[in-house]
C-alpha cells in the first residue's frame, strides 16, 4: 500500500555525493541501470545540500572523507534539512571507526564499507527509500490525524456550545 | 784473501738470512693485509645490509601508501565492471528478442546511460593508475648512478603525489616555487632526499598544520626548503639528529637514519643540509646544491648504494 502514497512515475530519487568522481559514476551508472530512480550526483558537499533542499531526496548517500565538509556534518546538515530522508554513509575501511562514533549524530541508516559490493550497495539504498516513503507516508498520516482531531475538537466545542 | 771470502761468505749467509727474514715478514704482512681486505668486505656488506634494511623501512611504508592511493581507483574499476557486465546481459538479452518493440529501445537507451557513466568511472580509475605507476617509476629509477638535468620541482611533484594519502589528514601544501634552472643530479637521490624530509615533516604534524616547499635560485646555487607547522626540534636533539640511529619517532618508524643519508647524498652533490627548528613552532630543512655536479662527484659513487659498493 506504500505505493499508493507515490506520485506517479516517481520511483524516488538518490542524491550521491564523493569527492572522487570515479565512485559516484561508477554507482550512478550501477543505479541507473537497475533502479529507476532519479540519481543526482555531487563531488561537492556543498552543492549537494543545495540539492537536498531542492529536491528532498529519499536517500542520501555520502562519502566519509571529503575536503572541506566531511560526511558526518554533510549528512548532519541534511538531516536538519530534511529528517525524513534515509541517510547512508559510504566509508573507507581506515575510517571506519571515526564513522560508527558519528552514527547516532547523524541517525544513519546504514553505512558501507569501502570497496562495496553493487548487490548490497542497491540493497541497501532500496531499503533506504522504501523507507523513507514510510516515514514520509507516516508523517501525513500523523497530520492527517491531528487535523482530524483538530476538526473533533471543534466540532466538539460547536456542539457544547449549541446545546449548553 | 781467505778471510775477505770468509768474511764475505758470512755476510752473504747474513743477507740471505736477512732476506728470509724480510720475506716472511713480507709473507704476514701480505697475509695482514688480506685479513684486513676481508674484514674491510665484510664492514661495507654491513654497512650496505644496515643501509639496505634503512631503505626497505622507508620502502615498506612507501609501499603501503601506494597500496592505499590505488584503492579507489581498483575498487571503482570493479564495481564499475559489474555494472558493465549487467548491462551488456540486458542488451543481449533486448537483442536476442526479435519482437524489439520502440518500448525496449527506451530501456536501450537507459542501459547505454548507465554505461556511459560506468566508463566515465573506468577513465578516470584507469588514469589514477597510469599517474601512480608513472610516479613510482621516475621516482625509484632503478639505475642509482644515472646522472640527468632535471627540473626539481618535477621530482617535488612526484614526492607529493606518492604522498598524498599522508597528506590528506589535515595537512596544508603551499608549494612557493621560484625560478629555478634544472639541475644536473642523480634524481632518484634527490627525490629520496625531498621524500625523507617530507615524511619527517608530516610526522612532525600529527595535528594538521602547513607543509611549505620553497624553492630559489641563487649564483651557481639552487635550494629547496621544506618547512613543517609541527612540533619542532628541541635545542639537545638538534646537534644530534644527523646520527646514526637517533630517531624521537615513538613507534620506530624507521632506523634512524633518514636524515644522516639524506645529507651523505646531498654531500655527494656538492651541497649542504641545513636545519632551523623552534620547538613547537615547527621546521625548516633546506637542500642547497649546485647547478652541475662537482667533478668527479657523478661517478664517485654513493657510499650508500651496495651495488656501487660492490664495484672494484
Amino acid at each position: 500500500m506504500v505505493d499508493a502514497m507515490r506520485p506517479e512515475g516517481d520511483a524516488g530519487t538518490v542524491i550521491l555525493v564523493d569527492d572522487e568522481e570515479m565512485v559516484v559514476s561508477a554507482l550512478e551508472g550501477l543505479l541507473q541501470l537497475e533502479t529507476s530512480y532519479r540519481v543526482l550526483s555531487f563531488t561537492s558537499p556543498v552543492e549537494a545540500l543545495e540539492a537536498v533542499e531542492r529536491e528532498r531526496p529519499e536517500a542520501i548517500v555520502s562519502d566519509f572523507m571529503m575536503p572541506g565538509m566531511d560526511g558526518i556534518e554533510f549528512l548532519e546538515r541534511a538531516r536538519a534539512l530534511d529528517p525524513t530522508s534515509t541517510r547512508i554513509l559510504l566509508t573507507g575501511y581506515a575510517d571506519r571507526d571515526n564513522a560508527i562514533q558519528a552514527i547516532n549524530r547523524v541517525g544513519l541508516y546504514h553505512y558501507l564499507e569501502k570497496p562495496w559490493d553493487n548487490a548490497r550497495f542497491m540493497l541497501v539504498v532500496q531499503n533506504g527509500v522504501e523507507r523513507a516513503w514510510l516515514f514520509r507516508q507516516l508523517d501525513e498520516r500523523i497530520t492527517e490525524l491531528d487535523s482530524a482531531n483538530e476538526e473533533l475538537h471543534a466540532m466538539r466545542r460547536r456542539l457544547l456550545r449549541t446545546f449548553l | 784473501m781467505a778471510l775477505d771470502d770468509r768474511s764475505s761468505s758470512q755476510e752473504l749467509e747474513k743477507a740471505l738470512a736477512e732476506n728470509r727474514e724480510l720475506r716472511s715478514e713480507n709473507e704476514a704482512l701480505r697475509e695482514a693485509r688480506r685479513e684486513l681486505e676481508v674484514g674491510l668486505e665484510e664492514l661495507r656488506a654491513a654497512e650496505a645490509e644496515v643501509v639496505n634494511n634503512a631503505k626497505l623501512a622507508s620502502l615498506g611504508s612507501l609501499v603501503a601508501g601506494v597500496a592505499h592511493e590505488m584503492n579507489t581507483p581498483l575498487g571503482s574499476l570493479h564495481a564499475g565492471h559489474d555494472t558493465f557486465r549487467r548491462a551488456l546481459t540486458r542488451l543481449q538479452e533486448i537483442l536476442a528478442d526479435e519482437r524489439v518493440d520502440p518500448e525496449e529501445l527506451d530501456e536501450v537507451r537507459r542501459i547505454v546511460k548507465a554505461v556511459e557513466n560506468v566508463a566515465r568511472t573506468q577513465d578516470l580509475a584507469f588514469e589514477r593508475l597510469t599517474r601512480i605507476v608513472a610516479e613510482l617509476r621516475t621516482f625509484g629509477r632503478p639505475d642509482g648512478a644515472e646522472v640527468a638535468m632535471v627540473d626539481l620541482h618535477e621530482g617535488l611533484e612526484s614526492t607529493l603525489a606518492i604522498l598524498a594519502h599522508e597528506l590528506r589528514r589535515g595537512i596544508a601544501v603551499e608549494r612557493r616555487f621560484g625560478e629555478i634552472p634544472p639541475v644536473e643530479c642523480h634524481p632518484h637521490r634527490l627525490n629520496q632526499v625531498f621524500m625523507n624530509l617530507m615524511v619527517n615533516a608530516i610526522h612532525a604534524m600529527e595535528g594538521g598544520g602547513t607543509l611549505t616547499l620553497r624553492t630559489s635560485a641563487s649564483g651557481n646555487e639552487v635550494s629547496v626548503a621544506v618547512r613543517d607547522t609541527g612540533s619542532g626540534i628541541a635545542e639537545a636533539d638538534l646537534k644530534r639528529i644527523f646520527d646514526a640511529g637517533f630517531t624521537t619517532k615513538q613507534e620506530r618508524r624507521g632506523m634512524g637514519l633518514g636524515l644522516l643519508i639524506s645529507r651523505q647524498i646531498v654531500h655527494q652533490h656538492g651541497g649542504r643540509l641545513e636545519v632551523q627548528s623552534r620547538p613547537g613552532e615547527g621546521s625548516v630543512f633546506t637542500v642547497t646544491v649546485p647547478v652541475r655536479l662537482p667533478a668527479g662527484a657523478a661517478t664517485a659513487g654513493g657510499g650508500y648504494d651496495g651495488r656501487e659498493e660492490a664495484r672494484p
